[in-house]
């Protein structure tokens, strides 16, 4: 088929041939083409089938508001469903398909559902497909998602990638239509960095498509040359294929720049970037949509917009039909016409709906005055229309012209609401726009070429005069004010025959009459009963004329029926575009360990622990199981020595003459005199009195001091700490910085761990002795020949162990180190799960106890709470409830059959008593095998529980539908007097 | 001579490669020092860095070098400043407080931060990726700094030439910056 | 959204943390007759302001400043950024 509609001029690139394919069928097009300007002049009318009835559609528009003509494009994992053909910029191979039919597009199977069209009328769904409910999803759903709908996903991975990125500017202009090139030029001109979007890839709007002249000049030509001046200016940035799709709080908008959907390929570049774009002022040039006029059977191909049709003839060169007919409530359809005529497409009729003489001379066109359209014949392919006097002529394209909405989207995005205007009757941008935005050229109502010009300019001279720039003194480009006067017509009586608002979701005129008479009546419920405005185009075509025709049948003005507001984003913008790169592994950074790669080497399972990747077990030999890995490092840290890396612990640098003191406010027990080389074991709690974090501090000098935080509140402590010193105790000189990544820690724990660091630690730099480096000793040694480190002596797995730091960039050289050291003793390392096993065996609290529900009272460390200070958390703490006798306090338990394992999570009910909440008397946080004492061990909160040693009670895990009977004992499974780390 | 020795692995030791007209390179021994101001001893802290180093401290927000680039000095916050220089040694944070006598607090923060530098013509675009940051060269001057998040990393940039930019972000998930960085400047060249 | 930070200029919402309330400053003396009562009060009891209110925001991906901020919940405008510790001292906050 070669291209039989194209006819001369126009802005393609004629001498560059584009071949692509539409179901299969090869056709060609050129350089400068949409889709759907190069289906149109391959004569490809029929473009897709619409989402409730199947009905045979074309293409309504030439811009980003179409309803109809969505299709598939590109083969394999790249396909995208739901792609409006009148944006989609044609490229050599483009492969398109129709969606939403079954078998062909010319005979879809599921046309039958427009026969059965009366039972499918607004709010169909909430009707038939009531009862039973059971049915609805295992029956009505699937069968409704099946007929109805859109395009097919291709089920694979997205193969493109996606970008982010951030612009700032002084001025945002959105659009560069007339007045939106109008402000860049002379906003950039005053010298103002200016960011000029546009989501066509060809700059200039509605000059493209219109004969008018700018400067004497063809609109395109100064359009084109304007674009040229401002390709020179550094202060400009112009950005085609963007869309401006939010205005968001401050002057921030969101932006989809389109970078590779031109192209056959992504060449390995993101295909779109996701723009956050901060302006100090922003101007809205969005222009304006025409609007359809609702008529019997008014959704045949061939019938389209008015400035649709005058689009594909003036830019692209293509006339979407041998014998138009127009019809207009106003004076700018007649440019069609006049257009159409200009370039030797015949014009059958201009039917007015006013009765008014012609607004021009269109040779070979009859006009007929106070009349409509009511009727429409041919399938697949506009062939007839029937006048309201029952004339018919046969046409194969009809241009509709229902006068333009302003594009006040973005006006609306933080609250706003539009305000009618009689003069052009349609809602304009009310006074309440997102702040620094103003509005100009016909998205503010402006509808003519010189006034956009002017608005324009004006809109740039006082946004950046605002801002301290001399606007530009340069003369405001002229042109004609063309006519566009019209009077309001949104639907033409039809009898019987279907009139559609909302093409997009089959939404009729009687869908809104019957809403009405449902009670339906107000905008919203009328929106959400009859689905209209809720496509993929969100109703740029439809929600004026549905508004419109509720204000007639409930007897109100339009402004007193109300508008729908709009929100982000004004186009469709893809998933993968919001997600950027947060995909797979870079989804998130990872922090890794100083040791990962000693660790990586020496067959370590990794656990993701907030944003690290810590040792979970390291298997060793013929391992099978975790279990394996993790019982062998237990016990061989308890017979000798085990080596954790601990890194990830938080470390804060504490200095500043009242350090102390503040240590005193944020934790519950008291640190001001704690001694110079000595750490101390501190809990935290929050104002309300609730455990919050627990850790170790070590006192350096007199002012200087390191906190250890858990490894998940390492970031949230270092906060509550800086509240704590801005906020409330402004007057205390006290420092902080985060040392986390600064040093590499190891725990060394063990009977043998004193004889491994005695080999590491340099022997001049400290006594390792026991009363020369006792338990809960910190200090400034050296290791390995002088790199400076520090050792603590504090135990978490309940053997005679240490902590040591080194710089964080000699940590995978100590690893290699300490292992060699230990290889006399049989040292290991060990993960996270020995780590947690021996806590649990010592009884030691972490995050499963410290839940953000137990207080210090429960953890049997409420003696800790000091009295004789304050200290954050503290009085609220001391409310009766949090100290009741019979709280749940924190206990080991172990099963009475010791061969049975316990289960994290079950619940405490007394042995007798009915498994009900009314009963329950605590609950287990932690259990693990003990490779030590060869059977299950848990820690759990109980009622009263420091008073019920031996007793017999029974654990309940109503979700493994189990229970066992368990033993309430001390936490501390493993050397409860403590024996082992003061060794 | 000790049993064992330890060697240094900074995390991006020896990177360098170029990306189109970006270069990407990790620069060799960068110690970092923080400097926090003494309350109501800011004066003399103040005075003891003039003396120290030659050079004032710089406003917030903004970097100073002393003569012949030896250190740099970027003021953090209102009490916080960094002081940047070539060291091999992990001794950074005992020569800085020899220089400053006790006047400050001194922390070493050297092994806290990975270094990367980003230099070219096209570097403030592979920026624009991951910088909330306004980069333009009026709005951030050469020896400007700022304190930011970078693709969920907390992050420091400074504007050190034209067009060269060191950032700084924690060592531990130096990879996952590299990668931000590197991945900015792949789909921009 | 954008917070103008007295010391940083401009920043985006991203880099900072949101508490709440800036009576969070106003914390009771723990020495009174009637602690347990204000602790209370400043724990759990919350005006809910529709309009300029007083919020500490912390600039966790920056200088690490506190800031008290006057937001006006209905809008977000922003009408007002100070640094959180001059704000508690001129609160009477001390040590």
């Amino acid at each position: 088929m070669s291209q039989i509609n194209r006819i001369k001029g126009g802005l393609i690139d004629r001498s560059k041939t584009l071949n692509f394919t539409f179901n299969g069928k090869s056709m060609q097009g050129h350089a400068g083409d949409t889709l759907a300007s190069a289906l149109l002049a391959n004569g490809q009318v029929l473009v897709g089938r619409s989402f409730k009835y199947h009905r045979p559609r074309g293409i309504l528009t030439a811009g980003s508001e179409e309803p109809n003509a969505l299709v598939q494009l590109r083969n394999g994992a790249a396909q995208e469903p739901n792609t409006r053909a009148t944006v989609t910029e044609l490229f050599n191979g483009l492969a398109a398909t129709s969606q939403n039919h079954r078998g062909s597009l010319e005979f879809d199977l599921m046309a039958m559902t427009d026969l059965v069209s009366p039972f499918l009328a607004a709010g169909f769904y909430y009707k038939t497909f009531m009862w039973p409910a059971a049915f609805w999803e295992k029956f009505y759903e699937p069968i409704i998602r099946n007929s109805a709908g859109l395009g097919r996903l291709s089920m694979q991975e997205d193969p493109d990638t996606y970008d982010k990125g951030f612009l700032h500017c002084d001025l945002l202009v959105i659009g560069a239509g007339p007045s939106g090139l109008s402000a860049a030029l002379a906003a950039a001109r005053s010298g103002a960095r200016v960011i000029l979007a546009d989501e066509d890839f060809a700059p200039g709007g509605r000059l493209n498509s219109e004969t008018l002249d700018v400067d004497g000049m063809a609109g395109a030509d100064w359009a084109a040359q304007t674009v040229a001046e401002l390709a020179t200016m550094d202060n400009v940035r112009l950005m085609t294929r963007t869309t401006i799709y939010g205005a968001f709080d401050h002057g921030v908008y969101g932006a989809l720049e389109r970078c590779t959907d031109h192209l056959p390929g992504s060449g390995g570049k993101p295909r779109q970037v996701l723009w956050r774009i901060y302006s100090k002022r922003a101007v809205l040039a969005a222009g304006a949509t025409e609007r359809p006029i609702a008529f019997g059977n008014n959704d045949r191909p061939g019938i389209m917009l008015a400035s649709a049709v005058r689009t594909y003839v003036n830019r692209f060169g293509v006339t979407p039909g041998q014998k138009v007919a127009v019809l207009t409530n106003n004076d700018d359809g007649w440019r069609t016409a006049s257009d159409l005529a200009a370039k030797g497409v015949e014009i059958a009729a201009i039917i007015d709906t006013r009765d008014r003489p012609a607004v021009c001379d269109v040779p070979g066109a009859r006009h007929v005055r106070s009349a409509g359209v009511v009727d429409t014949a041919g399938r697949k392919a506009l062939k007839r229309i029937t006048l309201t006097d029952g004339q018919m002529i046969d046409v194969d394209c009809l241009a509709v012209s229902g006068g333009w909405n302003p594009a006040v989207h973005l006006t609306c995005h933080q609250q706003g609401r539009p305000v009618w205007n009689e003069k052009i009757s349609a809602f304009v941008p009310g006074k309440d726009l997102p702040p620094g935005m103003v509005v100009a050229g016909a998205a503010s109502g402006a509808l003519t070429l010189a006034a956009a010009l002017d608005e324009g300019r004006k809109a740039a001279d006082s946004q950046v005069k605002d801002l301290g720039f001399t606007p530009s003194k340069q003369a405001v480009p002229k042109a004609q004010d063309e006519a566009y006067e019209g009077a309001p017509k949104w639907h033409i009586p039809s009898g019987k025959k279907r009139a559609w608002v909302d093409f997009q979701n089959d939404v009729t005129v009687k869908d809104i009459k019957l809403s009405h008479r449902e009670g339906f009546k107000s905008v919203e419920h009328l929106k959400r009963y009859t689905t209209t405005g809720m496509a993929t185009d969100q109703g740029k075509t439809s929600n004026m004329s549905a508004l419109a025709i509720m204000a007639e049948c409930t007897g109100k003005s339009i402004p007193e029926t109300g508008t729908t507001i709009f929100r982000p984003p004004y186009t469709p913008v893809p998933i993968g575009a919001l997600a950027g790169r947060a995909r797979g592994q870079d989804f998130r950074p990872y922090r890794l360990t100083p040791s990962h790669e000693w660790a990586t080497k020496h067959g370590a399972t990794f656990v993701e622990v907030g944003n690290w990747l810590r040792a979970q077990w390291f298997v060793k030999g013929n391992e099978k199981g975790w279990r394996d890995s993790v019982d062998r490092e237990v016990l061989n840290t308890r017979n000798s020595v085990g080596i954790c890396d601990v890194t990830t612990l938080g470390k804060i640098d504490i200095q500043g003459k009242d350090a102390a003191e503040f240590l005193n406010k944020v934790y519950a027990n008291a640190f001001a005199k704690l001694a110079v080389g000595r750490v101390r074991y501190g809990i935290m709690l929050r104002e309300d009195g609730i455990c919050y974090d627990d850790g170790t501090t070590a006192r350096m000098s007199e002012n200087h001091f390191v906190m250890t935080t858990t490894t998940a509140n390492a970031v949230l402590v270092f906060r509550r700490m800086e509240f704590a010193r801005q906020c409330l105790y402004p007057d205390m000189d006290v420092h902080m910085i985060s040392t986390t990544d600064a040093w590499a820690q190891f725990a060394v724990a063990g009977p043998n761990a004193r004889k491994l660091l005695s080999k590491i630690v340099d022997a001049d730099s400290q006594d390792m002795s026991n009363e020369g480096f006792p338990f809960m000793a910190c200090g400034e040694v050296t290791v390995c020949g002088g790199t400076p480190g520090r050792l603590f002596r504090i135990s978490f797995s309940g053997e005679l162990a240490y902590e040591i730091a080194v710089p964080a960039r000699y940590g995978n050289s100590l690893m290699e180190a300490l292992m060699k050291a230990g290889e006399e003793f049989g040292a290991c390392p060990y993960g996270t799960e020995a780590l947690g096993v021996m806590r649990i065996e010592k009884g030691h609290a972490a995050g499963n106890e410290l839940d953000g529900r137990t207080t210090a009272h429960m953890l049997g460390m409420g003696g800790m709470v000091s009295k004789k200070k304050d200290c954050i958390g503290k009085t609220l703490s001391q409310r009766p409830e949090m100290n009741r006798e019979d709280a749940e306090k924190l206990v080991g338990f172990r099963p009475v059959d010791r061969s049975k394992k316990l289960i994290a999570g079950s619940h405490f009910i007394n042995k007798g008593d009915e498994a009900t909440m009314a009963n329950d008397q605590g609950w287990m946080t932690s259990v693990a095998w003990s490779p030590s004492l060869d059977h299950s061990v848990g820690l759990g909160f109980i009622k009263s529980g420091d008073t019920r040693m031996g007793e017999i009670v029974r654990a309940v895990s109503p979700v493994h539908d189990t229970e066992m009977e368990v033993e309430i004992v001390s936490a501390h499974f493993i050397d409860p007097e403590g024996e082992r780390l003061r060794a | 001579m000790p049993d064992f020795t330890l060697t240094a692995a900074p995390p991006l030791a020896g990177y360098d490669r170029s990306f189109g007209d970006i270069k990407l390179s990790a620069p060799k021994d960068l110690a970092i020092v923080s400097i926090a101001l003494p309350l109501g001893g800011e004066d003399a802290a103040k005075k003891a860095i003039k003396t120290a180093f030659g050079i004032a401290l710089p406003e917030v927000g903004m970097s100073a070098t002393t003569k012949a680039d030896a250190e740099a000095i970027m003021r953090l916050g209102i009490d916080q400043a960094f002081v940047l220089f070539a060291s091999a040694t992990p001794d950074a944070e005992r020569q800085i407080a020899a220089k400053l006598k006790g006047a400050a607090y001194t922390t070493d923060q050297t092994d806290a931060w990975c270094a990367l530098e980003i230099s070219g013509p096209g570097a403030r675009r592979a920026l624009e990726r991951i910088c909330p940051i306004d980069l333009h060269p009026d709005a951030f001057a050469v020896g400007a700094i700022a304190r930011t998040v970078m693709e969920h990393m907390g992050s420091i940039i400074a504007r050190t030439d034209e067009d060269t930019y060191l950032l700084l972000s924690a060592s531990s998930s130096a990879k996952s910056f590299l990668h931000a960085v590197e991945l900015s400047a792949k789909n921009v060249t | 959204m954008i917070i103008n930070h007295p010391l940083l200029g401009p920043r985006d919402v991203a880099e900072f943390i949101y508490l709440g309330d800036a009576c969070l400053i106003d914390r009771p003396d723990w020495e009174a007759d009637d602690a347990a009562e204000k602790f209370h009060e400043y724990g759990y009891i919350r005006d809910n302001i529709a309009g300029p209110m007083q919020e500490l925001w912390y600039h966790e991906q920056g200088d690490r400043s506190w800031l008290v901020v006057t937001r006006d919940t209905i809008t977000h405008e922003i009408t007002d950024v100070e640094m959180a510790r001059d704000v508690a001292r001129t609160r009477g906050r001390s040590k």
